[in-house]
């Protein structure tokens, strides 16, 4: 092996059998997944408009590095946190590119997340500021995506409403951006709450 | 053995007739001692960087307001920045650096096109540049190792092949017809980045693959990235170093070939094994599984191969620089490959998929195995390179022992802190939050080890600051300071 051609077709030929093998093969094989029905009883769901956007704000912010986007059904506690009832699917994710799979878990899996938490209050207050919501989480606070103003004549109805220690100076108030709204909205229509037949769940798993 | 060897050279008598031995080194270091020493000073500039953001990272973690008021560096955003500056800031200009000079080394000629290897090494830094910022834009993709935004990926590529092609015309250019194990990894490293590169971002970014095939590519990728280039890049410096510093043979050297090919084959599909469990087709990640098991083999050779190396001459381990940070290599090289063979048992996996168990693994891989052995290597080019002494040894030592103990700290409390975290989150019910009090001593401890670990890092910028300005002294210019280098990586090959 003195010969760098050597090396060369060597690595070239692994590296391609490993490509060809992981990567082509499955994709050939299982990469070309349609929709099931169409309308509302579609599989998957479809997002909004404004939540297509919020998944622009959650890829620029980087949530993925603290968020995965998959229920486990076969191993661990998932289901059991009601993060999902069954197993996440590759039918899935076909509209979505990029995907938020995601490799850690700092917080929760938030692929079901608008189903637990429909409440978009909630998450305004929680993207405003962690603490508000769940004390001590090290979520980070994302109040940039926040406009603070002074209130020229009537309040917004918009403005959010602060607990005491969050509040802005008399006279201001904090209202969402477009980031904020899109984001939450992304947020509450994150569900993989619909039917695959093929996904294992608990009660699947516990007849086989 | 000596005996071989000294036969060994009277077939190869001094190659380039003029000069002796030694003259011969010093023409090849000056043919590229600019360019290299523009990789080295990269490096350790990148080396900074890298550990403010560490730092950042891992305080934002335990404190999450810290910073919070600037939204270009949330958490989200700091995290991949660390990563990226880490791998292709600092360990592929230090690789790079490393593999550049022993390539044209073990060639024994000097090498020409130093203006490719300086333009393209700049134009790859330059890259880098713009890809974290785009980072801090909000440009990221959400794929580890590939979050760089798309629009820096040719020129990280372009960047790349001028110096690939560089390093290809240094070893085509050798004298020896031969090779050694080093050059076999130089090689590879650089075919398998262009590779690998092209297939994630075509699969990815041009002609993306539906759904979650991205993030198998991307897992793909991410392996490939640790194991078929950054690696490489080190063993290369491994091989080099042990017959250099220690003056004796590989041992088990005819096992080389073994090894090589073994580790290319299993490390190429390892990384799938990150894939267990989710949506994802499951004999991909198998396939990854099985991979990792693999790695056993190539391990086993290397382990064989270098720690018996170093025990057959360990007083001079402690005594030279730079073999102690070549030995630190081999055991962090070790730990960590055990640990990823763990890491992708069944019930291991089940425990820490997705927890910070992985960062660690992979943090000591990246840090305590290629970062610790690219700084050796520098440490043994920089007096030649220069034709000076390093100033202040003492603090080169100092720095060792700082690093070293830094990495040491990160690694555990990554390693440890993932798994109680994720045996918490995947065994019990208790709620995230009580889990992260649960488990908030580790992420301290990752900011003690960041802290610590800056701080060898800053030693390691003085003391390479201050060979590069301190003046030559009389015995520095005068005399053949350093004594050529014995040529034992021939005998076998
Ligand atoms: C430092 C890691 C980190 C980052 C970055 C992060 N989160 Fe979180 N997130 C957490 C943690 C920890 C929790 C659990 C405690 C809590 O509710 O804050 C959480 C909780 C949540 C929840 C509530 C889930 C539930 O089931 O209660 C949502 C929704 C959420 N995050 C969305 C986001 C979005 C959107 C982003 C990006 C803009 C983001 N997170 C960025 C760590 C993070």
């Amino acid at each position: 092996m003195n010969r760098g051609p050597f090396i060369f077709i060597g690595v070239l030929i692994i590296v391609s059998l490993s490509w060809a093998l992981t990567l082509v093969k499955p994709i050939q094989e299982a990469g070309n997944l349609q929709a099931i029905g169409i309308g509302n009883d579609r599989i998957p769901a479809r997002l909004t408009g404004l939540a297509e956007q919020g998944r622009d704000v959650y890829q620029e912010q980087g949530c993925v590095n603290c968020h995965t986007q998959q229920t486990l059904a076969l191993v661990g506690s998932d289901i059991e946190r009601g993060w999902g009832e069954r197993q996440s699917m590759p039918l899935d994710y076909i509209d979505q590119s990029p995907v938020f799979t995601g490799t850690n878990r700092v917080g929760p899996d938030l692929a079901n997340v608008g189903v637990r938490r429909g409440e978009a209050n909630w998450h305004y207050l929680h993207f405003y500021n962690p603490q508000i919501t769940s004390a001590g989480s090290n979520m980070p606070p994302f109040d940039f995506l926040f406009e603070t103003r002074e209130i020229v004549g009537e309040p917004s109805d918009r403005a959010l409403e602060l607990p005491e220690g969050f509040r802005p100076a008399e006279g201001f108030e904090v209202v969402p951006t477009r980031d904020a709204d899109a984001l939450v909205a992304y947020m509450l229509g994150l569900s993989q709450a619909y039917e695959i037949e093929e996904a294992p769940t608990p009660e699947k798993l516990a007849f086989k | 053995m000596n005996l071989i060897c000294n036969l060994f050279s009277s077939f190869f008598p001094n190659l380039e007739s003029d000069g002796t031995h030694r003259e011969r080194e010093q023409n090849i270091d000056a043919s590229v001692r600019f360019a290299v020493l523009g990789l080295i000073k990269g490096s350790v500039v990148w080396l900074l960087v890298v550990s403010l953001l560490g730092l950042i990272v891992s305080l934002k973690l335990h404190s999450p307001s810290y910073l919070s008021e600037y939204g270009w560096l949330t958490y989200g955003k700091a995290y991949p920045a660390f990563w990226n500056a880490l791998v292709y800031g600092w360990l592929f200009n230090a690789g790079l650096a490393c593999v550049a000079w022993i390539v044209a080394r073990l060639g024994g000629r000097p090498i020409g096109n130093g203006g490719l290897l300086i333009i393209a090494s700049g134009a790859w830094n330059i890259a880098v540049i713009i890809g974290l910022f785009g980072i801090f834009k909000g440009d990221q993709n959400p794929y580890r190792m590939l979050e760089f935004p798309v629009y820096v990926a040719p020129f990280l590529f372009a960047a790349f092949i001028g110096i690939g092609l560089w390093i290809l015309l240094a070893f085509k250019a050798r004298a020896y017809r031969s090779s050694f194990a080093s050059q076999w990894y130089a090689l590879a490293g650089v075919f398998s980045f262009l590779w690998i590169f092209t297939v994630a971002q075509v699969m990815i970014f041009c002609l993306p693959a539906q759904g979650v095939f991205q993030s198998v590519v991307a897992a793909w990728f991410g392996g490939n990235l640790l194991g078929l280039v950054v690696a490489p890049f080190a063993f290369a410096v491994i091989y080099y170093i042990i017959p250099k510093v220690l003056g004796q043979h590989i041992i088990g050297y005819g096992q080389s070939g073994i090894a090589f090919w073994s580790w290319i084959l299993f490390a190429s599909c390892s990384g799938l094994a990150s894939l267990v469990n989710g949506p994802f087709p499951a004999w991909v990640a198998s396939v990854g599984v099985v991979a990792s098991f693999g790695l056993f083999l190539p391990l086993s050779v290397f382990t064989m191969q270098f720690v018996s190396s170093f025990l057959a001459s360990f007083s001079r381990v402690w005594d030279t620089i730079s073999a102690r940070f070549a030995f630190y290599a081999v055991v962090a090289f070790i730990v960590s490959t055990v640990l990823l063979i763990l890491g992708s048992l069944r019930g291991v996996q089940e425990v820490t998929q997705f927890s910070q168990f992985n960062d660690g693994v992979r943090y000591l891989f990246l840090v305590g195995f290629a970062g610790m052995a690219f700084t050796g290597m520098i440490y043994y080019m920089l007096p030649r390179l220069l034709n000076k002494e390093l100033p202040n040894s003492s603090l080169a030592d100092l720095q060792f022992w700082v690093q070293g103990l830094g990495i040491f700290t990160i690694t555990v409390s990554l390693v440890a802190g993932g798994y109680a975290h994720g045996a918490l989150l995947n065994g019990s019910d208790a709620d995230t939050i009580a889990i992260l009090f649960n488990t908030k001593g580790y992420l301290f401890l990752t900011s003690l080890g960041s802290v610590i670990f800056a701080f060898g890092n800053f030693a390691y910028a003085v003391s390479f600051v201050w060979i590069l300005l301190s003046p030559r002294t009389e015995k520095e210019k005068s005399a053949d300071l350093i004594k050529s280098a014995p040529e034992l990586e021939y005998t076998h090959s």
